[in-house]
């Protein structure tokens, strides 16, 4: 719902709050229905919050208890004015791009919910379902109100009413305790099955050839923020336009695999004759999808060289000058001449998902910033399971959401149970930070601000001494800490002091 | 009550750096002796275990504090080096300060315009709030220009390079500098520069990186033991410090008297080396110091790091009293909130009481009854073994002065109790790799020697009866009490936090016992209920059903019994859900779906989907519902209930149960000759080059991969056969399908086909050149040759296939034991990244130096422990709840 915004002064506000409920005529005509104001005296930070009842047209015959400017426009109704904490005027959502109010603006407080993310992946009927409940005076969280929307039609308004009550009361009782260690719960929740999980590193994920490190060695590389995982690999989702082409796929999947002359030819050294044959191997090229044209147009970008083709499957090539050692050097530089694919796909294979009865190309090797950039990727479903590229091309959001994601696959595909919100904690106390961090020396526990904590994890002498000379201060604000110096931990029940001072006598 | 006893707490500790004056002020005495006791066994003065520096020994006293042992903590003694030495801590520091000082002036090699301009970089960085690795990095960033600079912009000396000649030995050109000189430079810094360098004025400044004085600690800290023979053993520390004394003493007599420079610079350098391994021993670059039997000697800092350091041995886990150690067996009559202890154990752990105005009598009763007391019939009461006076002394209760004692004591005093049945203490099964494997137990003295528990708290643990051990712990304070009580507590911990479901249920015989009490509702005589009936704390029958003038109850009807009123629940059973493809019961919803309303047992079979540990639909809805308190109960009841219907109606398995008819066999027989057929065309089409090669993979590849999906068929279906003749009156099959024990592939093994062995996912290939055993041509692809197994466990294995399933064993074993010590690192660095994060009044998560790490918890702010299996509320069950259908 809109808000009226307006700069007024401050004797202005003091009336108002005398007289209110009163008229208010202004030179500005509200554009939607406004029900809402609030007023600035400084023109960003809004300090008061004003029930608007009606707003009207200004005609002459008006009466008017109060009024900003001559050139009247409109009459509001101000019912009631409260004072607030100043609110910034970054926290409305205005129709103009300004940041300051001059005289009047119009603009929506942003409820901070996580408005802005439901607004796109709420369907009409789940946000009535919650818009209902919080006109009852409920506040349902956005998760319940799929499942809300079949009660909702199926029973009557009280029996309705009842089941809301039951689910807020639910809810209530479903808080979390402040001051839980959720932390240590979290990291508990994750380890204890660690035990359960196999070591296997390879699994043929369906797809030939695309294995995947999966089990307890990924769980610790997706921890450990490793720079690059053992097995990186993409799953690319394909545009409209080319995910049901097979000939479009094939074309794109040329494109993508990283192939070098080696990879589907063979390369025949004859020293005596003072030349180099190129052998094409029908059974790797037809896998590569590689033609012998392809070949020679990756020759042309070897210099010194005369190439012919002797038949469909051979190319001879010559040197311009001849020379045993440029013969050897070409003959390496053969080799690895890449014929075309993107940097570090080593192998992309289509395969037509049934689900989504479209194809979905999976690659060995992931390249997320140049794969975006080809035509017919669908840059928004794209994915690698390389975290810390993840971060590099799409920042540290889409990074802890890589983290979630791969942590949540790697544990239920092993078939453990594990809540989301552990596996939540852990990626958001990773990227924090802005940066991903791994869990260990190196990152979150090699920066904590103990130094006894940090002691009595790893490198303990490394750490003391360093203290002794920066002069480092422990607060003793943490757990190891605290146990070390034999006092109680600053979580849970010892996180709150209660004294019992008895009857003074 | 005493206010004075509020605890105070520690607000922070600052580190710094002794100056050498500091460490003479601090001294007691200044050690110049090199030895240590005099013959008659007395410490010598000014020696290494001069009076002055504490005391070890009963009888003697301090010489500083006139403390005895225990009561003196130990004072600080000093050496004074005869020529200085480095710090080997901090020679990375030194390097930097004498690679960035100018050697003239002692000026950081900075302009005084970049002094400006970093200096208020540096000021505008915040020690305490700012990552410290960035702080390192701008440092490291601005050290680097003055490093890179060779003549001084103040002065403009020339600086030629510092090389450090590791460990210990600075050249400069060629030429050694002595620590002396490093010494003198390093005090030339002005306290302006110092900051360049990260370091804080008034906790350290660089001169005391060079050691002149040397701290000797206090004897407390190097105690040295008599052996039995009379012979005094020294610490390491103290042999370290007897070397360091020595060396120091010849060094300055040497330089006193004129010996050639060669000779001081020899001793010099041996006074460096013992410093440095007294520091640490296991510098790079010199060999460690080792004691006369050739052992490294442990010193400082081996004293601190790692697993037996002092940092995670003695200050983060500590040893304790009050705690025992037994093996563990199970008693199911027991409560899942009770644990069984030894009389032995409960004489010997005792409670603190506090003597006061309301119990003094009582007390006083309690010590005349002496340490050992029984009732008259035998049975165990507790006794009291020691009194403590306000004073802090100790009286043991013996039989003898107990009636003297029970008038001394008074309100004031400490009765130490033995245990007695309902004291709350802790029990715990290492790993603790949750915080379910510490829980709170009310005691229950039992005859026998081990600790005993209801099977139901078995998963928790992750314990079992095959010589487990475990811990227990009396609880020593009334607010660990009242929390242990209330947070600890098995109840409470029925539902897990990882994944909101119950952690806590009926196992194995439990569950076929109620699997069998339910499934088909089987009808029972009167007789026969009444017998069940007695083993659950019940006092009402069900409906009868009357035939033939006789009164008959139903399975179903006596499950009920232990349900509480109110209770509604529907979900499908294990026995269904459990199968893979359709169920046979699937279209009989009598069967596949257990019906509760209002606490009564419509339909269904109560199975391990119903009370079973990680899945237990009815424990988890009762403790929603009804709480702990009745969770707990019904879970006892389950034990009971299951107990004593299984002890009546007798279940046992064996070989017989796995015997199959003749043509079943004779059908495995038949398919596994066919795959073998199949594996064998393989192979020839292989050799051949006609095998059609999958995209992506090599030749040899493909045919593996064909041959391992045809053996996984073939095992899978001669599985089929085997257990279509083996229905649900086949024990076995009865454990599988309820899910109290194995599953159907197990079964299939047993009367089947054991199947294809595998490594690392693929047949065995390794042991012989070219083959796995010598009883087979060399690359023979063919099955038996690379680890198939056509037998049956039932049948029996040949020779070759026993050693195959062994290897096939052992990778599992090896698995196991690898994966059990990267699980545990990992979940220690978890737990040291995380232990920090707490969530604040607003449901927000901040860690204990206030970054905020979300800004809701869980982005719901709801408590994955009472989640529905990490659902924010089960609409659907709440409405089932509700209303009904």
């Amino acid at each position: 719902m809109k808000s009226l915004l307006w700069k007024d002064t401050k004797a202005n506000i003091k009336k108002i709050a005398e007289n209110a409920p009163c008229y208010y005529g202004i030179d500005y005509i509200p554009e939607g229905k406004v029900n809402s104001g609030y007023i600035t005296a400084d023109k960003t930070n809004f300090e008061f919050e004003v029930k608007i009842s009606s707003v009207k047209e200004f005609k002459k015959s008006d009466e008017i208890l109060l009024k900003k400017k001559t050139g009247l426009k409109s009459i509001i109704k101000i019912e009631s004015i409260r004072k607030l904490d100043k609110i910034p005027l970054s926290d409305f959502k205005l129709n103009e791009n300004i940041n300051e109010i001059k005289t009047f603006a119009e603009g929506e407080r942003f409820i901070v919910k996580y408005r802005e993310k439901d607004e796109l992946t709420l369907s009409p009927d789940q946000k009535e379902i919650i818009d209902d409940a919080v006109s009852r005076g409920f506040d349902i969280p956005v998760s319940l109100a799929n499942k809300l929307i079949k009660y909702k039609k199926s029973l009557s308004d009280d029996k309705y009413e009842k089941l809301l009550k039951r689910v807020d009361l639910e809810l209530k009782k479903r808080e979390i305790d402040p001051y839980e260690a959720v932390g240590i719960i979290a990291a508990q929740s994750i380890g204890e099955p660690g035990t359960q999980m196999t070591m296997r590193t390879f699994h043929f994920a369906g797809v030939v050839e695309m294995n995947v490190t999966l089990g307890l060695p990924r769980l610790i590389e997706i921890v450990d923020a490793r720079r690059i995982p053992s097995t990186p690999s993409m799953v690319i989702y394909l545009t409209e336009k080319y995910k049901h082409d097979e000939d479009r796929v094939r074309e794109l999947i040329k494109n993508l695999e990283n192939t070098a002359i080696i990879d589907v030819a063979d390369i025949i050294t004859d020293v005596g004759e003072m030349n180099l044959t190129v052998k094409l191997d029908k059974l790797k090229s037809n896998d590569r999808l590689v033609t012998l044209t392809d070949v020679i147009s990756a020759l042309e970008k070897i210099k010194g060289i005369i190439y012919n083709q002797v038949d469909d499957e051979r190319i001879l090539i010559k040197l311009q000058q001849e020379s045993f050692k440029k013969l050897y050097q070409v003959q390496e530089q053969l080799k690895i001449t890449p014929i075309k694919g993107v940097n570090k796909i080593n192998r992309a294979i289509a395969r037509l998902d049934p689900k989504e009865n479209a194809w979905i190309i999976y690659t060995q090797g992931s390249n997320l910033k140049d794969v975006l950039n080809m035509e017919g990727v669908d840059a928004t479903r794209t994915y690698t399971n390389d975290i810390i590229e993840v971060e590099n091309v799409l920042g540290v959001e889409a990074a802890r959401n890589a983290i979630y994601r791969e942590a949540e696959n790697t544990l239920s595909e092993q078939g453990l149970n594990v809540d989301k919100r552990h596996l939540m904690l852990v990626s958001d106390m990773m990227t924090f930070s802005g940066a991903v961090r791994a869990v260990g020396r190196q990152g979150i526990s090699g920066r904590k601000s103990s130094v006894l904590a940090r002691a009595a994890f790893e490198i303990t002498s490394k750490h003391l001494l360093k203290a002794g000379l920066l002069g480092e201060i422990d607060p003793l604000a943490g757990v190891a800490e605290n146990i070390i110096v034999g006092q109680p931990v600053t979580l849970g029940t010892g996180a709150i002091d209660l004294v019992y001072k008895g009857n003074k006598k | 009550m005493n206010f004075n006893n509020v605890s105070k707490r520690i607000e922070k500790i600052k580190f710094a750096l002794l100056s050498p004056d500091e460490i003479r002020k601090m001294s007691q005495v200044r050690v110049i002796t090199p030895d240590t006791y005099d013959d008659d066994g007395y410490p010598i003065e000014r020696g290494l275990m001069d009076l002055h520096m504490g005391v070890i020994e009963p009888g003697l006293k301090c010489a500083t504090c006139g403390g005895k042992v225990d009561e003196c903590p130990g004072h600080f003694g000093h050496i004074e080096l005869a020529m200085p030495v480095v710090h080997i801590g901090f020679i990375k520091e030194i390097k930097t300060m004498l690679d960035s000082s100018c050697k003239a002036c002692g000026r950081v090699k900075l302009t005084d315009e970049e002094v400006n301009t970093y200096r208020k970089t540096i000021n505008n960085m915040s020690f305490e709030s700012d990552d410290p690795e960035i702080i390192d990095l701008s440092l490291k960033k601005i050290i680097e220009i003055a490093v890179q600079r060779t003549i001084c912009p103040h002065c403009s000396a020339e600086s030629p390079k510092v090389i450090l000649d590791k460990p210990t030995t600075f050249r400069e050109g060629g030429i050694k500098i002595t620590p002396k000189e490093i010494r003198e430079r390093l005090e030339r810094i002005p306290d302006n520069d110092l900051l360049f360098f990260g370091l804080n004025v008034s906790s350290a400044r660089p001169g005391w990186m060079i050691l002149t004085a040397l701290p000797v600690p206090p004897i407390d800290v190097r105690p040295s033991i008599t052996l039995e023979t009379g012979e005094r053993s020294e610490d390491d520390l103290t042999h370290k410090l007897v070397d360091i004394i020595r060396i120091s003493q010849r060094l300055r007599e040497s330089r006193d008297n004129g010996s050639p420079q060669l000779i001081i610079e020899d001793l010099w350098d041996l006074l460096q080396y013992h410093t440095t391994t007294y520091f640490d021993n296991q510098t790079a670059g010199i060999p460690p110091a080792r004691h006369r039997s050739g052992r490294a000697l442990k010193t400082l800092v081996q004293r601190l790091k790692g697993k037996e350091g002092r940092f995670r041995a003695n200050l983060s886990g500590k040893r304790v009293n009050f705690s025992s150690r037994s093996v563990i067996s199970p008693e199911p009559f027991l409560s899942m909130n009770e644990v069984g202890i030894p009389e032995i154990a409960a004489r010997e752990l005792t409670v603190p009481v506090l003597v006061n105005s309301f119990n003094v009598d009582k007390m006083r009763e309690w010590i005349k009854r002496g340490s050992t007391p029984r009732t008259p019939a035998g049975k165990y009461l507790a006794g009291i073994n020691y009194l403590i006076r306000p004073d802090g002394r100790r009286i043991k209760i013996t039989d003898q002065n107990a009636e003297i004692n029970s008038d001394r004591v008074d309100i004031g005093w400490t009765v130490e109790r033995q245990m007695t049945e309902g004291d709350i203490v802790l029990f715990n099964r290492q790993p603790s790799l949750h915080r379910m494997s510490m829980m709170a137990h009310t005691v229950r003295v039992l005859p026998g020697l081990t600790f005993r528990f209801n099977l139901s708290d078995c998963t928790p643990y992750n314990a079992d009866f095959d010589g487990d051990e475990m811990n227990l712990h009396v609880i020593q304070s009334e607010e660990s009490r009242a929390e242990a009580r209330i947070i600890m507590k098995v109840q409470e911990q029925i539902l897990s936090p990882r994944f909101g479901g119950p952690i806590i249920g009926a196992i194995h015989d439990h569950i076929t016992s109620l699997f069998l009490l339910t499934h088909n509702n089987p009808l029972y005589t009167e007789g026969e209920t009444l017998h069940i009936i007695s083993y659950i704390d019940v006092n009402k029958l069900p409906e009868p059903e009357i035939k033939d003038n006789k009164k008959y109850y139903h399975g179903r009807d006596i499950f009920s019994l232990i349900l509480p009123e109110g209770l509604n629940a529907k979900f499908k059973s294990h026995l269904c859900s459990g199968s893979r493809g359709k169920c046979e019961y699937e279209d009989t919803i009598e069967d596949s779906y257990v019906v509760i309303n209002n606490g009564k047992l419509i339909h269904g079979t109560i199975d391990d989907e119903s009370v079973g540990p990680f899945s237990g639909v009815i424990v988890d809805k009762i403790f929603r519902k009804f709480g702990p308190e009745a969770a707990s109960k019904f879970v006892d009841n389950v034990t009971r209930l299951a107990v004593g219907f299984l002890s009546y109606r007798g279940f046992s398995t064996g070989i017989k149960d796995y015997d199959i008819p003749r043509d079943a066999i004779s059908r495995i027989e038949e398919i596994s000759n066919e795959t073998l057929e199949k594996i064998n065309k393989l192979v020839d089409a292989f050799r051949s080059g006609q095998l059609q090669q999958l995209p992506g993979r090599s030749i040899e590849d493909t045919l593996e991969v064909e041959i391992l999906s045809e053996t996984g068929s073939v095992r899978d279906e001669s599985g089929k056969i085997a257990s279509s003749y083996l229905g649900l009156n086949d024990p076995s099959v009865i454990m599988a399908r309820s899910g109290a024990r194995a599953k159907m592939l197990n079964i299939a093994e047993v009367a089947g086909m054991v199947g294809q062995q595998s490594v690392r996912g693929g047949r065995l290939n390794r042991g012989y050149a070219n083959r796995t055993l010598s009883h087979f041509k060399e690359n023979d692809l063919s099955a038996y040759a690379r680890g198939f197994i056509k037998s049956s466990y039932r049948s029996g294995l040949n020779p070759t296939e026993y050693f195959f399933h062994s290897i096939g064993g052992r990778e599992g074993l090896v698995d196991i034991a690898v994966r059990t010590s990267r699980s545990g690192y990992m979940q220690r660095r978890l737990i040291n990244a995380f232990e920090d994060l707490k969530v604040d009044d607003e449901r927000r998560v901040q860690d204990t130096v206030g970054s905020m790490v979300q800004f809701k918890y869980g982005e719901d702010g709801i408590d994955p422990t009472r989640s529905d299996e990490g659902e924010t509320v089960d609409v659907d069950y709440v409405a089932y709840d509700e209303f009904g259908d």
